[in-house]
This record gives C-alpha cells, sequence and structure tokens, in this order.
C-alpha cells in the first residue's frame, strides 16, 4: 500500500466515524492528534470530505433502479412501510412487555452473567460531562447531575439519581436500554433522547426514534407511553403529558449540549429558574409585573449576568447586584 | 474547543481555500504529475506530498494566484525526488526546468458548474464496483446509517465501513482527478491502482 493510499485510508475511517456519531473524547483526542500530526493527514481528510460532500449531488438523479438482491431490495424500497413496521415491531416488544411481565423477568440463569459492575458519574454546578459506555452508547451530562450505569451482556440500565442527562443508545439485538427516573422508566432500543428529573416531574425529550415511557409503582407496571422523534413528555404523579411538538422544539430543549440556553416565549421566573440550575449567583426576579413577561431567545447559560443586562437594556428593569445574587426588579 | 481560537481560523480559512482553489486542480495535477514522471505507482504518493507542501506553505498566507503556485510547487518536488533518487534520467529533469513556461498556460475548466460536477459524481459511481456503489447510494440516497445499510444487506457494520471507505476514496480519485478512461465500467478495482499495479 501507498504512503498517500494509507494516509487516504485513515481519513476515510475518521469520516465515517464521525458521520457514525459522536467521536467519544478518547476518540476525539486521537482524531485532533492524528489532524494536526502533518498537513497531508489534514490534506488528505479534507479531499475526502469535499468528494464525500460532492457525491450528495447524485440525490438530484431522484429515485433510482433497484439492483441486485431482489427482494430485500424491493421491500426496502416500500419505504411507506417502513415506519408501520418499526411501529408494530416495537407494539409487538411492547405487548410482550406488558402483557406478560413474567416473560422479561424469565432470563434462563445460564444465560444472565454475573452482575455488570455499577458506575457513577456526576457533575457540579455548571458542568457538563461527555460519558462514553463500553456498549458505544453516550451520555452528556448536564449541570448538577447524577447517573449510575450498568451495562450488562443482557440489559443496559442507567439510574439518573438527579438533574438531565441526553442519550445517544447504540442499537443492540435484544439489549434493552433502561433509563430509571424516579418512577418513570424508559425503554429505548436505539435512539438519542433526554431525560431531565426536576423534583418529581420527569422530562424526557425524543430527538430521534422512539422510546417507551413506563410509569413504576412498587416496581409494578401500571401504564406505558410510547414517545417519538420531536415529542417532549412531562410526567408528574399519575399523569403524563405527551406534547407533539416540532424537532426545533427539542432542539431547543437540548440546546444546553452546546452550553446554550433557548427560551421561547417562555415566562421571566421560569427563565430564571433555568440560569439558576447552572449557576452560583441566582437571578430573582422580583415583582408580579415581571412574572408575566414573556421572552425568546437563546443566551449562554453561564453567563447571567450578561442576561441580566440585557433585561436592563432592552426591558428598562433596574438590577441590583451582589456576589451571589442578581435581583430584577421594576 | 481546547484549541487556540487563531489556529482553529487558520485550519478553516486553509480548508476553504484548499476545496475552492485547488482541489478543482487535481485533474490538470495528476495529468501533469503523469507526463513528467513515468513511474505510474509514485502518481499519487506525489499529489499527497504536493498537497502537503501546498498546505504548508499557505500557512504563511494564502497564495495570489493559486494555479501556478501549486505547480511550481509540483515541479520543484518532482525535481528534488528526481535528483534525490537518481533514478530518472536527466533527460526529465531538463524537460521539468523548461516546464516553467506552460504552468500559467491552459485555464479552461477551473470552476465546475454544478451540471458538470454531477456528470463527474456520475462518471465516478460508475467506476465503483456493484456492491460498492450500491452502499454510497444507500448511504447518500437513501440517508441510511451504516447500521441499517449492514442490517439491510446483510452483512457486517465493519464490511460496510470498509466499503464506503473504499467508495469515498474512489470518488475522490474521479471527482477531482482522473479523467474518464476508456474502461469497463464495473471491473473490481482498488482506490489509486492504475494499470498494471495491483
Amino acid at each position: 500500500m501507498s504512503r498517500a493510499e494509507h494516509i487516504g485510508q485513515q481519513a476515510a475511517e475518521w469520516l465515517i466515524a464521525q458521520e457514525d456519531g459522536l467521536l467519544s473524547p478518547a476518540e476525539q483526542a486521537r482524531f485532533d492528534a492524528w489532524f494536526a500530526a502533518s498537513e497531508g493527514n489534514k490534506a488528505a481528510y479534507w479531499r475526502l470530505e469535499a468528494a464525500w460532500r460532492e457525491a450528495d449531488r447524485i440525490r438530484a438523479l431522484g429515485p433510482r433502479v433497484p439492483m441486485l438482491d431482489g427482494n430485500r431490495w424491493q421491500a426496502w424500497r416500500r419505504r411507506a412501510w417502513r415506519p408501520l413496521a418499526v411501529a408494530a415491531s416495537i407494539a409487538l416488544v411492547a405487548g410482550l412487555w406488558a402483557a406478560a411481565p413474567q416473560l422479561a423477568d424469565y432470563v434462563p440463569a445460564f444465560i444472565e452473567d454475573e452482575p455488570a459492575p455499577q458506575q457513577a458519574f456526576a457533575t457540579s454546578l455548571g458542568m457538563k460531562k461527555q460519558i462514553g459506555l463500553q456498549d458505544g452508547s453516550r451520555i452528556q451530562l448536564n449541570t448538577l447531575s447524577v447517573v449510575r450505569t450498568q451495562i450488562g451482556a443482557k440489559r443496559r440500565e442507567v439510574w439518573l439519581d438527579k438533574g438531565e442527562a441526553f442519550f445517544e443508545v447504540s442499537h443492540r439485538q435484544g439489549r434493552p436500554f433502561i433509563v430509571h427516573a424516579g418512577d418513570r422508566q424508559i425503554t429505548v432500543l436505539g435512539t438519542k433522547f433526554s431525560v431531565r428529573r426536576d423534583g418529581e416531574k420527569v422530562i424526557v425529550s425524543v430527538l430521534e426514534g422512539r422510546v417507551r415511557v413506563d410509569e413504576l409503582k412498587d416496581s409494578r407496571l401500571l401504564r406505558s407511553s410510547v414517545i417519538v422523534g420531536g415529542n417532549i413528555a412531562m410526567a408528574q404523579g399519575a399523569a403524563t403529558l405527551v406534547t407533539v411538538r416540532s424537532e426545533e422544539k427539542v432542539q431547543d430543549t437540548l440546546s444546553w449540549r452546546t452550553g446554550m440556553l433557548t427560551f421561547d416565549q417562555t415566562p421571566l421566573p421560569a427563565i430564571a429558574a433555568e440560569f439558576n440550575r447552572y449557576n452560583a449567583r441566582k437571578i430573582v426576579i422580583d415583582g408580579e409585573s415581571l412574572e408575566n413577561v414573556r421572552i425568546s431567545g437563546t443566551f449562554p447559560s453561564g453567563q447571567p449576568d450578561a442576561f441580566a443586562r440585557l433585561l436592563r437594556n432592552a426591558y428598562g428593569f433596574s438590577l441590583d447586584e451582589t456576589a451571589d445574587e442578581i435581583r430584577v426588579s421594576e | 474547543m481546547e484549541r487556540p481560537i487563531a489556529v482553529m481560523l487558520e485550519d478553516a480559512q486553509i480548508r476553504a481555500w484548499f476545496c475552492r482553489e485547488v482541489l478543482p486542480l487535481e485533474r490538470q495535477l495528476v495529468h501533469f504529475i503523469r507526463h513528467n514522471w513515468k513511474v505510474e505507482g509514485d502518481v499519487m504518493d506525489l499529489m499527497h506530498d504536493v498537497y502537503e507542501l501546498a498546505i504548508r506553505g499557505a500557512r504563511k498566507g494564502l497564495p495570489n494566484a493559486t494555479r501556478p503556485y501549486l505547480f511550481v510547487i509540483t515541479r520543484n518536488h518532482l525535481i528534488n525526488r528526481a535528483k534525490r533518487a537518481r533514478i530518472v534520467s536527466f533527460e526529465l529533469v531538463a524537460d521539468l526546468e523548461t516546464v516553467e513556461s506552460e504552468i500559467g498556460a491552459f485555464d479552461q475548466e477551473r470552476y465546475l458548474s454544478a451540471r458538470e460536477s454531477l456528470r463527474r459524481v456520475q462518471d465516478a459511481l460508475a467506476e465503483l464496483t456493484p456492491r460498492v456503489r450500491q452502499i454510497v447510494q444507500m448511504r447518500k440516497i437513501d440517508g441510511l446509517s451504516i447500521k441499517e445499510t449492514a442490517e439491510l444487506l446483510g452483512i457486517g457494520s465493519d464490511a460496510v465501513r470498509q466499503q464506503t471507505s473504499t467508495g469515498m476514496r474512489i470518488l475522490a480519485e474521479h471527482v477531482f482527478g482522473a479523467e474518464p478512461r476508456p474502461s469497463p465500467k464495473s471491473k473490481l478495482r482498488m482506490p489509486y491502482t492504475k494499470g498494471g499495479k495491483a
């Protein structure tokens, strides 16, 4: 293999890995090192990247002529059926689960391996953390959050003890990924979603794919609801509210992953509460007339003072700033 | 994220320049190298070297005129390699010394139209083996992930990655580089191998 070929192969591997999903911190570090190692590596990477992007043009050619593998391909081509099929398979799984809980519990002793070790991860105020799991799934932990993970050969389980986390679950046949959040249990087969605990309230935002949210009481299943991409479920007590919203809305609720907070006509007190999740210096909204002010926009989560100044400049509110508080009043 | 912003900016600028100004010249560049260097197996390595040198030079500032810049680098690199290797005749070096005059001479097909770009991609696609082409189409037209592609074809994800990698490299070679060759459309070939070299 020639030098150029060898480097081209490495560049292709990186591009494919990056297209496949977020790199883990370790992988990212390896990529950065490789990328920085020589201008030649960069050239190879940029060249393949550009060519691969050029290949997007073939989409303009429209539907293509099916070739090879007649049957399988034909089946896939009837894409209209695909969501239905997925729904059906999920319904089947859900059905099995709901109708015969004993079936789910029944795992032949010889298959169940040693319980996998549990690991705990936590973030402090204003911090974020990226966690790569053994099975290739990733968890991004938001401010003031605690998760425990147990990734076994049969089951993958995560307990969100506190706070908020974004999950990117790699699909593993027959190895459900279960997130426990209080009395809610979220079961997925492969998707991207976030779970936030706010006292008794559990909020599930699904970016891609589907998840099932189960309500449990003394580890008995009470109710289930399926949340699909673009939906947000808020669960509290016996109620689970599923709001059908756009993908952008879900993106908005996930903007913390990039250090931003996004609001859409959100009342000022809720915005203050959101900022206060990230910062020691708390925003306090003082006065009833301020409570009905609604604001839209995207702001850096770590800069409550910048946001407060904006309130002062745009709305004429007065600010009373101390070391650990920014009081906003009329 | 931790990288200093200045470096990132520079990378972004160089990348933009490289994609906009340099890659469209690849066809001429390969032609030039092949014309002046008779060892076919070296051509891709030499091109790669030229890219590396071009980027290294551009760090100090983007050239005003990319084509002469690129071809001067290429000529000098070929001369250095020839002198070092001592395997090529003096005629070659002498030829290269006189090449300067023609460096700025040909200036057609600089920026490609969308239609031309699409045609090149189509031609490039035709160069792939049926399996690799199928995978590229599944990824690009149907928007399938590696996993979905693997499941559908009943092969492993690693195989899909391998074939995607092959597809990427052959596409790059044909989209930017090689002139259309009269070759049987779906013959089995690896990237960067031409003619005799297996």
